[in-house]
This record gives C-alpha cells, structure tokens and sequence, in this order.
C-alpha cells in the first residue's frame, strides 16, 4: 500500500515527463491525476491501517550504499508522523492536481507543469518516508528542485527567473547547514538511520564534540544546524526573502508547495527529529524565538502589501513561525496538527486567490480588485471560509490548532514560551486584520479594474471549485475533528501536573496501549495516536500543560481576532480615506511594514554587493594571475600538446609499426638498464 | 582437475554451432535474410548468456588445461555478450542505410563473440593465442567490411599488418617464456616463476614482447596508432563494435594472464602496465582535443578509458581488480549509447562525423541531445552519473596501493579530456543549428540508447550492486 | 639417455641426409657433364609462376590467384593435420576420431560457403 502512495506519483511524472507531449494534454492530465488519486487513497488506507492501529512499520526497499561504517537503505519508514504527513501531502496535492486541470488550461506547457507537480509529490513523499537522513535529504532537495522549476515555471518571465534562482540560492544556505547536520549525526552516533539515532539519542545526551579546541556539546551542535537547515525550507525570519518572490510561480504551486506541503517540511524535519531536540533546550528557547519573530514580522508585512499573493505568503510565513514556536516548546504534536489545519486553509486560500485571479484575467493587484463579491459567489464563500479559520474562528480548523500551539506556548515553563504567547496574541490580531483587509479589498467597495476586465469576471469551473470544496471541507472540519487524537488528553493519570514528571530521561515512553482512539476514552489518546514516533520528554511537555491553562489564555486569541476583523471592517469598510490617514499617522512604521522591514535592502547591501565585490577582486586576481599561469596557460600548453601528439598521426602504416618497435625496444633496454642496475 | 569436461564451455560451443548454422542459412538464402541473420544472432547472444548463466560459475578446468571456468570468467563473458547484443542492435539499421546489409556481419560478429569470450577463460599460453586470433581475424574483416570504400579497406589493411605484427611479438613473447620455464600452462608457469629467485631475463623480455602484443589489441599507448585511423576508417557500426566489445575481452585476458601465471614477477610487469596506464591517459586526453572527427575523438577517448583502467590493474589488488572490472562494464554501456547517438548523425541519407554537424542538436532534436549531453557528462565522470563512479572506484584502488603519481596523472587527465567532452555539450547546446539530422532513431537504437541513459542515471540508486559484483568476479583472480 | 644414445637415434637421419645429397648432387653433375648445354635468357632465369623474378614487387595481377592460394592452403592444411591424426588414431581412440570429425566438419562449413558464395569459379 506505502508503495502506491509513495510510487504512484513518481511512476505518472516519469510517464508524463517522458511521453507526455506524444500523448497529448488529455492523458497526461489523466495519468498524473489517476496517480494522486490513488496515492491519496492508499494514503487514506495507511492512516487507517497505521495511525487507528498502532501498526508502524518500515518497508526497507534496497540496500543504497555502503561505505564504511555508513550503510544507508532505501526504505519507507510508515510510522504515524509519517502517515499524517502523507495524507496532508496526498490530499492537498490531488486538490492542487484537479485544481490546475482547470487553472493552467489555457497554458500550452501544463503538461510539464502537471508532470513536474508529480515529481514534487514524489519527493515530498520521499523526504516523509525516509528512514535515514540521507534519504530525507535526497527527498529535501528534490522538493527544492521541484519548486525552482515549478516557481521558474514560465520562464519567459524574467522575474519568475530571478524568484526561481533566489530560492535556490537561498534554501542552500540551509541545506548547506542540514548536510552538515547530517554529518554531525554519522560523527556522533556512527549511523544516519533513524532508528539507531533516536534508540542511543539519550545515551549520547551529554556528549560533547571536539572542534578546534573547542568543547562544544554535541545534541546542541547538531540541534543547530538542522534548525537551520529548517529554517531554510521554511522561510523563517532571516532565510525567508525567498518565500514572497516566489509567487511568481503559478498559483497552484503557491498552494501545494509555498504554503500547504514544503515549507512546512522544516517542521516535519523537526517534529521527526524531535528525539534529538529534546535533549537541546537551548536549540528549542532559539527555535521559539525565531518562530515568534517569524509569526510576529511576518505578520506586520502581511498588513501593508497590496499583492493579494504576497499577503497570503506572508500569512503562511507567520503561521509557519507559530508551528515553529510550538516546536520550540516541545509541543510537536500540536505543531504538525497546526501543518495540518494550515494546509488545508492555506490551500484553500491560495487556490481561492487563484480563483480571483483567473476570474481577472491575471490580475494580482488589490487596488484594481473590489466589488467581486458578487460576480464570484462560489469563491466568496470559500475566501471567507479560509479566512475565518485563519483567524481562528470557532470552529474553524485553525481555531483548534493555533488555540492549542498558543495555550502551550503559555503553559511552557520556559521565558520563551511566554514572549511566544504574547506575541503570537499580536500577531493573531494583525493575521485577522490583513485576513479581511483582504476580502474586503477584493470582494467589496467599488470596482477598481476596468470595465474591459470586469466584464470578462465570471465564475471558475466546477474542476476548480470542487478542489476548492474539498480543501473547505478540511478548512472546517479537520480542527474539530482530529483535535483530541492530534494533541488532546492527559499523557497518563500518573503524571498529571506538569512539574510531576522528573523521571531519568530513557523511561519516557509508557506502553503504547492499542485500543481505538476518538472515541470517549482520551485519557491516552495523543500518546497511542503517535506512539513512538514522536518524542516528548516528561519535563517539557508543554501540551499536558497546555489543557490546564487558565480560561482566560483560551479565549483571548478568539477575542483578539474578532477585534482584528472589526479593525479591518471599520477602517477598509466605512471610512475609504482612512488606510490613507493611517499611513501619514505613522510613516515610519508603515513604510517599514510596507518595505518588509528592508530584509530585501540590507541583504543586497551587506551580502549581495559584498559579494560582487569580492568577485570583482577575485576576478582580476583571477585573471590576471590565476588564468595566465593555470587555465589559460595550461589550455595553450594543452593545445601544443595535443598538436605535438598528432603530428605523430602520420597514417603510414611503417611509422606506426616503428613506432610500435621503438616502444617495444625502450621498454627492453629499461628493463636491461635495471638488470644491471641489481634491481 | 585436468578432466575434458565440456559443460563449463556450453555458451561457446552453443554460439559456434549456431554462427556456423546462420552462415549456411546465410549462404543459401542470400543477403535478403540479412535482417533474420541479425535477430538470430542477437536472440543467440541472449541464449547463449542464459545458458551461461545456468552453467555452474565454480571453479572449472577444462579441454585438459586449456580453458579455466571461474567467477571472473562468467561475468566477463556476461559483459562480453551484452555488448555484442548492444552492437548488434545498433548495426542492423545502420548497415541498411550504407547498403552494405550482408548476412556475413552478424556471423562474423558471433565468431569474434566466441574467440572473445575465450579469451577471458584461456588458462593456457597457446589457447590464449588462439582465442585472440579467432577474434582478430573476424575483426580485421569487419574493419573492411564496406569493400566499395577506400577508408574502410584502408582501414582494414592498417589493422591487418598491424595486427599481424602485434600477433608475431605475442607469439615470440610466448616461446621465450616457453624456453625459460618450458611450459605454457598458467598453473604450471606460475608454480614455476614462483620459487625463481632472481627472473632471467628471458622471461622479462618474453613479457614484454607479450604485454607489447595485447597492449596493441587494447588499443594503449604507445601500440594505439591504428586506433584513431581504424575507427574513422571502418563503418560506424563496425567502429562502436570496436570500441564496444573487443577491448573488453583483451583487458580480461590481460588481467587474467598477469594475475595468474605472472603474479610472481608482478615486480616486473606491473613497470610496463604503469607506463602504457600513464602513456595512454596523457595521449587520450591531450590528443583528442584537437579532433574534429567525431569517431576519431571516441578513438582517443577509447584509449584514454583503456589508460584509467590499467591503473586498476597497475595497483596489482584484488580492489583494483574489481575496479577494472566495474569500469569496463560501466565504459561498455556508456560507450554504446554515446555510438547509438553518433550512428544517427545521418544528414540527406548520408553519414556525417564532423563534431560540427552536432551544432544546435538541442534545438533540432532536443532528446537526442539531452541524452548525448547525459553521456558526455558521464564520460567525462561527473557526478552522480555511472560514469563517475568508475573513475571514482579505480583512483580509490590506486591511492589504496600508493600509487599517487598515477591518481594523480589520471585525474589531470580527466580534467583535460572533460574539455572534450564538454564541448560536445557546447556544441549541441550554444552553437548556430546546423541542419537537422534525418528521421527518428530505429527502435532498437532507441533501445539501446534508452537502456544506456538510464543506467548511467540510475547507478547512483545501487551503486553497491555493481560494484560487489565486479568484486567478486575479479576476487576469483586472487583466490588461488 | 647418455649424450652419445642421443645422437646415435639421429644416425638414419644423417644416412637419409647424406644419400639424398648424394644422389641429387649426382644428378646435377650428371647433367652438367652429359647434356648438351645451350643457354638462352629465358632459361637462365628462375621459374616463379611466370612472374618476373627480379622485377618491380609491386605489378598488378588477378586477385582470383590469391583466392585459389588461400583456398588451397586451408585444405593443405588439414591434410598436414591428417596425416598425424592418422597415424595415431589407434592411439588416440575415438575421443581424437570425433574431434576430427568435428574438425572436418567446421571445414566442411567453411567449404560450403566458398562454394556458394562462388569462390570456386574461375569466372
């Protein structure tokens, strides 16, 4: 079953990547449908047969390589982290699939397009299964090949080429890290499978690696370079410049792979790794803080941008820093069911972005929106629909997760914790804010665009708006309904407050009790519903914690995004000129807001420029010495010898044989000279 | 041991009976069975290699001595006939194309196919000179096969009296080491070098004269000078067999020859492989930049490849063994993909050669540059593609027998002729379009050009495979 | 075997070697001293097929002759091989009947496709 939903997409990319322009538009899109359709059924099975059961397991495919001590296997590790993230992956992806069907119709490359959507679900798939870190790895840069061919996709644009190098270039930075951090696991613990790391992780929890004289403490070292390796592929503040340029890609892409599946695959990276990270507290007190400053700067940017993409990216930025702020308080589950609610809202919002956009003709810009609301019923109620859960409005999906990664963040015993919550509430506030700054720039108030455009306005197809329905359907239900499995009950009666658990760190994991859960017996339910595959030790499970917080820190984020939304109604709504008034209030907050707090401009100041001018320097250096007595001289010497050579090449069949008798004869007065020589 | 025992040479007797039946069908039917000739042969290279595979792979001793049956000579003669079904299938349209489609190819092509795979299990002095001649023999005919032409019979005759004279020093190497120890048996010869305390001299020179002889049919420097004349010269078709196959079987005959009865003075032999490895490499690399020949840089690129691979064996380990091994398999598949795309250089029913004519491939016939551009990369060993990888393999056993002056020599090299490589690239890719190239690729080209690619890619999945493989098939070298 | 047994097993060869010398040394004398001698240029020179002994290698003839030549020296061959196989056949049982058997079949091949292919017709 793993093998039709790992294998399924990789099997319709090579068919379609391969045949796809002989067969024509209309199988190839069957083809790659067909096979997202039947990985997210076997995905559905798996959960079923994995997550309900208590059955993880591993399928080890073959042998890769073996050098040394380092043997690495193919294999799918099927364990329940894994399944929620296949299904995730799965259902989004055959969304976004059936989604393009209509959206990219009038594209004469969606072929490729729908071929390369398989090949990115193949690798995220591949990075999910991975039972080892170089498989994980291998799947981590087949995602970020994906996206920079899908973000390049129309590569007559020249920013769409930019966008796609600048992603690359930026993610190397964390996959550079990541590498390493793999590296650190194989120097530690002899082996980069997964099962060995995490069964000796407690053993090894006060090792310290020796660098240049240094003692540095080993869970910490490797803790740090994986985190910022994630915060790579998850855009996190200071790695995350490459996030909104990369909306230059179609809005499908923007859905399944900016917003619901890869750059959530930072969290995943962590979340899977959590046994290591529990024995790094300092690394978890830094992710929390990069998470918040995530949540809350990406937030402030989402306010003030006018592209109706870019404030959706940023959106998924700032959530991305609440899933990380969650990691960074242990409270894994809580983040991955947050990755979860998130992707099918993000999706939703995307493609409902999408739906906007196709319906003005390519237009992204929400001055020249408005007044669409009734024109495009269908993708009104879906944007609201989006919304309302971004918002965390009850009982929308993100009510539920973004409620339980902030009451953990409050309830963590850690400093961080608390400036986590006080923010996130800030940021819940301006996520509400620019939620309907939106829908009511693009639905409401007067048309902007043209009449030209607004003529053309209709309705997206039904092979959009079921996609749509579906990604809703999860927008709504997924919170309520996954809410006690993903991160609801006590851990064990034993244990009840959080101080209780001082236990010797290696007799953490109780038994895994199997019997069903979602049904009326809680009292185990996140334990048996993750078993072993993700680990929180006693002492920091911010989550049992989390159910005990006070009334108070439940209900502010509702309060405080019902503000926002008021907020957004009262100064987009009524009053037209005051955004206007509100800008010249405070210039410099708003211009630094509108300018992305200049990430961009001291980026291209401090490393882009340096960079060139330390390339101008190398350049002459390596012309000007480097080249004339290496390369160049070594060309021309090349190129004499080359001709040297084939002088020899005369075609007469005597010079040959002589040539063939001389060697002959060299090589026996070389060895007659060393006869007499004694040796 | 020594018992007549004929079992363990059923593929060989099997491929004679057969070629032997196909040249009496041949005969009578005419040229029209060209084609059934063709699928014949090609179905018999595929029977022949699943009785191969269902003889016992244990060691053997055979024809009272002559012949030795082991695990190294299994896979060799495995390899052996994948390329000659490799080379079958790129000929059959390509000899339609140049009207020389004569039933007598393929039946030469068996027969060659049986000399070789002798070659790799010879276990003795005469049989080895046997073995080499019934290969020589079928290919100096192939090499003129195209009668009419002047380059092809020129070719052929280049071969010929080159051969002949490369045969002669074989042959006179063999009767001084006769002289010297008085047998021609492996297992003898080496039971009697072994207790010499000093070597005469005698046998050195018989070596030499030896290894001067096969170093000819390997085409290594500084015996390479029919090379580049021979493979621009013969057919395409005859020139990919050339680089294909027979080069395979000679480097398992030599690696057998050296590790087996000459093991005891490898003191003395491994001077002379050391200087045909470096020889080589600097040729084939340097050389072949000035080529604008197609085939005559692949002849260039041939001797190169043969260089790297001598520095396996001039590490004189059962690794490097394995590593020479590996890369021939991997130099096999690559080299006949990159000939089923150099065969489709066809222009208004004519072949061209020039790498020129490969300007602006990517814009006329994007696959077929794509993959062209897969191979080159390979080839000229970068990662992750096969191509890599044999390289990888064989510095690693040089640098393992210390022998850092050939690792290092052969990775300059390998700089210097991936400029070659690589401008192949550059040509396809960044130069003006020159006109495109007839029609699509015949399916069995395809296939072998499909089924080259994707090995090259998909090495990396298994790399452990191949190379535990081609490990435990040289091991059988060292066992005794 | 003492030095001496050795030569002394060679002795009816050296008997062979020094009667045919005798004998054609006679004859030639014998022609010399009886004949009538009257030399002419075209019996002075050496006889080679009626090519010109000592003229320019490199003159063209009709490759049919090369044909006859490697034809003919396959088969001479195997009557070289013959002869041997013949004589110790009673030694060699019919394990080394088979095996030429086996041999003269693959000539046998070898000869149908001459024949065939036409290489025995002058024209």
């Amino acid at each position: 079953m793993e093998f039709i939903a790992v294998f399924a997409p990789l099997i319709g990319f090579i068919i379609t990547g391969i045949f796809g322009t002989k067969m024509g538009k209309w199988p190839s899109i069957v083809i790659t449908c067909g096979a997202m359709f039947a990985a997210a059924a076997a995905s559905i099975y798996l959960f079923y047969a994995v997550n309900l059961q208590h059955a993880p397991y591993t399928t080890v495919l073959a042998n890769w390589l073996t050098s040394g001590e380092l043997s690495v296997n193919w294999a799918l590790r099927i364990d329940q982290l894994t399944v929620v993230m296949m299904c995730v992956i799965n259902i989004v992806s055959t969304c976004v699939h059936v989604y393009s069907v209509g959206y990219m119709s009038h594209d004469d490359h969606q072929i490729r397009f729908m071929s390369y959507l398989n090949l990115f679900t193949f690798a995220m798939l591949m990075l999910v299964t991975a039972d080892n870190l170089l498989q994980l790895f291998f799947g981590w840069e087949g995602v970020g090949l994906a996206s920079y061919l899908l973000i390049g996709f129309w590569h007559h644009k020249h920013s769409a080429n930019a966008a796609a190098q600048k992603a690359f270039v930026v993610n190397r930075v964390g996959d550079l890290t990541l590498a390493l951090g793999m590296m650190g696991c194989f120097a530690v613990f002899g082996s980069i499978n997964f099962d060995v790391i995490f069964a000796e992780a407690s053993k090894y929890a006060d090792t310290d690696f020796v660098l240049f004289g240094q003692h540095l403490h080993a869970m910490t070292a490797i803790c740090l370079l994986l985190f910022i390796g994630s915060m790579g592929k998850s855009a996190q503040i200071l790695l995350h410049t490459w996030l909104p340029d990369a909306m230059e890609g179609p809005t499908p892409v923007s859905a399944l792979i900016h917003a619901a599946t890869m750059v959530t695959a930072g969290v995943f990276l962590l979340a899977r790794l959590s046994p290591l990270f529990e024995y790094a507290p300092e690394i978890r007190v830094m992710i929390t803080l990069v998470g918040t400053a995530t949540a809350f700067i990406a937030a402030t940017i989402g306010m003030t941008q006018f592209d109706i993409k870019r404030v959706i990216a940023y959106s998924t930025m700032s959530q991305l820093g609440y899933m990380f702020f969650a990691l960074g308080v242990s409270a894994y589950s809580a983040a991955i069911f947050h990755l979860m609610t998130h992707a099918f809202f993000k999706a939703l919002l995307f493609l409902s972005a999408g739906s906007v956009i196709h319906a003005l003709s390519d237009e992204q810009d929400m001055r020249k929106m408005g007044g669409l609301w009734k024109k495009i019923p269908f993708t009104y109620i879906m944007m609201w629909t989006g919304a309302l859960a971004l918002a965390g409005i009850p009982p929308f999906a993100g009510f539920y997760s973004k409620d339980i990664v902030m009451e953990a963040a409050y309830a963590s015993s850690n400093w961080s914790g608390q400036l986590a919550f006080w923010m996130s509430l800030a940021a819940v506030f301006m996520t509400s804010f620019y939620s309907w700054r939106l829908i009511i720039m693009t639905f409401h108030g007067k048309p902007r665009s043209s009449e030209e455009v607004m003529d053309h306005v209709h309705e997206s197809p039904s092979v959009m708006l079921v996609p749509l329905f579906i990604l809703a359907m999860g927008a709504v239900f997924s919170g309520a309904f996954f809410y006690e499995p993903f991160v609801g009950g006590e851990k064990a009666a034993a244990h009840g407050e959080m101080s209780a658990g001082h236990e010797e760190a290696g007799h953490h994991q109780p038994e895994v009790v199997p019997h069903e859960s979602g049904g009326e017996d809680t009292v185990w339910a996140r334990q048996s519903f993750w078993g072993d595959s993700i680990l929180v030790l006693d002492e920091n499970d911010s989550l049992q914690a989390a159910h005990h917080a006070p009334k108070w820190v439940k209900f502010s984020p509702l309060a405080v995004g019902l503000l926002g939304i008021i907020m957004a109604y009262l100064i987009y709504m009524t009053g037209p000129g005051v955004p206007d008034k509100i800008r010249r209030a405070v210039p410099a907050l708003h211009a630094l807001s509108f300018n992305k707090w200049y990430f961009d401009e001291i980026y291209d100041f401090l490393f882009v420029r340096r960079a060139f001018g330390l390339g101008r320097i190398f350049t002459k250096a390596d012309r000007k010495i480097i080249d004339r007595f290496g390369p160049d001289g070594g060309a021309t010497a090349s190129g004499a010898t080359a001709k040297l050579f084939s002088r020899f090449q005369t075609g007469f069949i005597y010079q040959y044989a002589f040539v063939m008798m001389i060697a002959v004869i060299s090589l026996l007065s070389w060895f007659v000279f060393r006869a007499g020589q004694g040796g | 041991m020594m018992a007549f025992d004929l079992v363990p040479l059923f593929p060989e007797l099997f491929l004679a009976v057969t070629g032997m039946a196909h040249l009496i069908i041949g005969v009578w039917r005419g040229n029209h069975s060209t084609h059934f000739i063709f699928w014949a042969s090609a179905a018999t290279y595929v029977a022949a290699a699943l009785i191969l595979m269902g003889v016992s792979w244990g060691d053997a001793i055979v024809l009272n001595g002559m012949f030795k049956f082991d695990n190294f000579a299994g896979f060799m003669k495995l390899i052996i006939l994948l390329g000659l079904l490799a080379s079958a299938a790129l000929s059959v349209k390509y000899l339609d194309d140049e009207g020389v489609s004569r039933f007598e190819y393929p039946v030469l092509m068996t027969f060659a196919g049986i000399g070789m795979m002798l070659m790799v299990s010879a276990n003795n002095l005469l049989a080895l000179y046997m073995a080499l001649e019934l290969q020589s023999l079928s290919l100096y005919v192939l090499a003129a096969f195209r009668r009419g032409s002047l380059q092809s019979a020129e070719a052929g005759v280049k071969y010929f009296s080159l051969g002949a004279l490369s045969s002669g020093m074989i042959l006179f190497g063999i009767s001084l080491i006769y002289g010297y120890t008085g047998t021609l048996d492996y297992g003898t010869l080496s039971a009697t070098l072994l207790p010499m305390q000093s070597i005469p001299v005698g046998i050195t020179f018989g070596l030499v004269f030896l290894l001067a002889g096969l170093a000819f049919k390997i085409s290594a420097v500084p015996f390479h000078m029919w090379t580049p004349d021979v493979y621009q010269g013969a057919p395409t078709s005859v020139t990919a067999f050339f680089a294909i196959v027979p080069k395979i079987a000679a480097m398992g005959l030599i690696m057998r020859l050296l590790f087996e009865p000459f093991a005891p003075v490898s003191g003395q032999w491994d001077q002379i492989v050391w200087f045909l490895s470096a020889a080589s490499m600097m040729v084939g690399a340097f050389a072949a930049i000035v080529q604008e020949n197609i085939k005559r840089l692949l002849a260039y690129s041939s001797i190169g490849n043969m260089g790297y691979a001598l520095i396996g064996i001039a590490a004189v380990s059962s690794t490097g063994a394995g590593a020479v091994v590996l890369y021939l398999l991997i130099y096999l598949i690559m080299t006949s993909g990159v000939f089923a795309v150099v065969l489709s250089m066809r222009r208004n029913g004519k072949a061209v050669e020039n790498i020129s004519d490969l300007a602006g491939l990517s814009q006329t016939q994007p696959m077929l540059a794509y993959t062209m551009a897969i191979l080159m990369f390979s080839m000229s060993g970068i990662p992750p593609m096969a191509g890599f990888f044999g390289k990888l393999v064989i510095f690693q056993a040089a640098v393992d027998a210390q022998m850092y002056v050939l690792a290092v020599l052969g990775v300059v090299t390998s700089v210097v002729a991936a400029y070659y490589y690589l401008r192949i690239i550059k040509v396809m890719f960044f130069d003006t379009p020159a006109p495109a190239f007839d029609g699509a690729l015949p399916f069995a080209r395809r296939a072998v050009l499909t089924l080259s690619v994707v090995f090259v890619l998909g090495f990396v999945l298994r790399p452990s495979l191949a190379i535990v493989i081609a490990k435990n098939a040289a091991g059988a070298l060292f066992a005794g | 075997m003492a030095p001496q047994d050795l030569l002394i097993e060679y002795l009816p060869i050296l008997i062979f070697m020094i009667i045919a010398l005798g004998i054609s040394g006679a004859m030639v004398l014998g022609s010399i001293l009886v004949a009538r001698q009257k030399p002419d240029p075209e019996k002075n020179s050496a006889y080679e097929c009626g090519f010109d002994a000592f003229g320019d290698a490199r003159n063209k003839f009709d490759v049919r002759f090369y044909l006859v030549t490697l034809l003919f020296i396959i088969f001479d061959l195997e009557i070289a091989f013959l002869f041997p196989w013949a004589i110790s056949l009673k030694g060699i049982g019919v394990f080394g009947f088979w095996s030429m058997v086996v041999f003269l079949g693959v000539l046998t091949v070898g000869f149908i496709y001459e024949w065939k292919k036409g290489a025995l017709e002058w024209e």
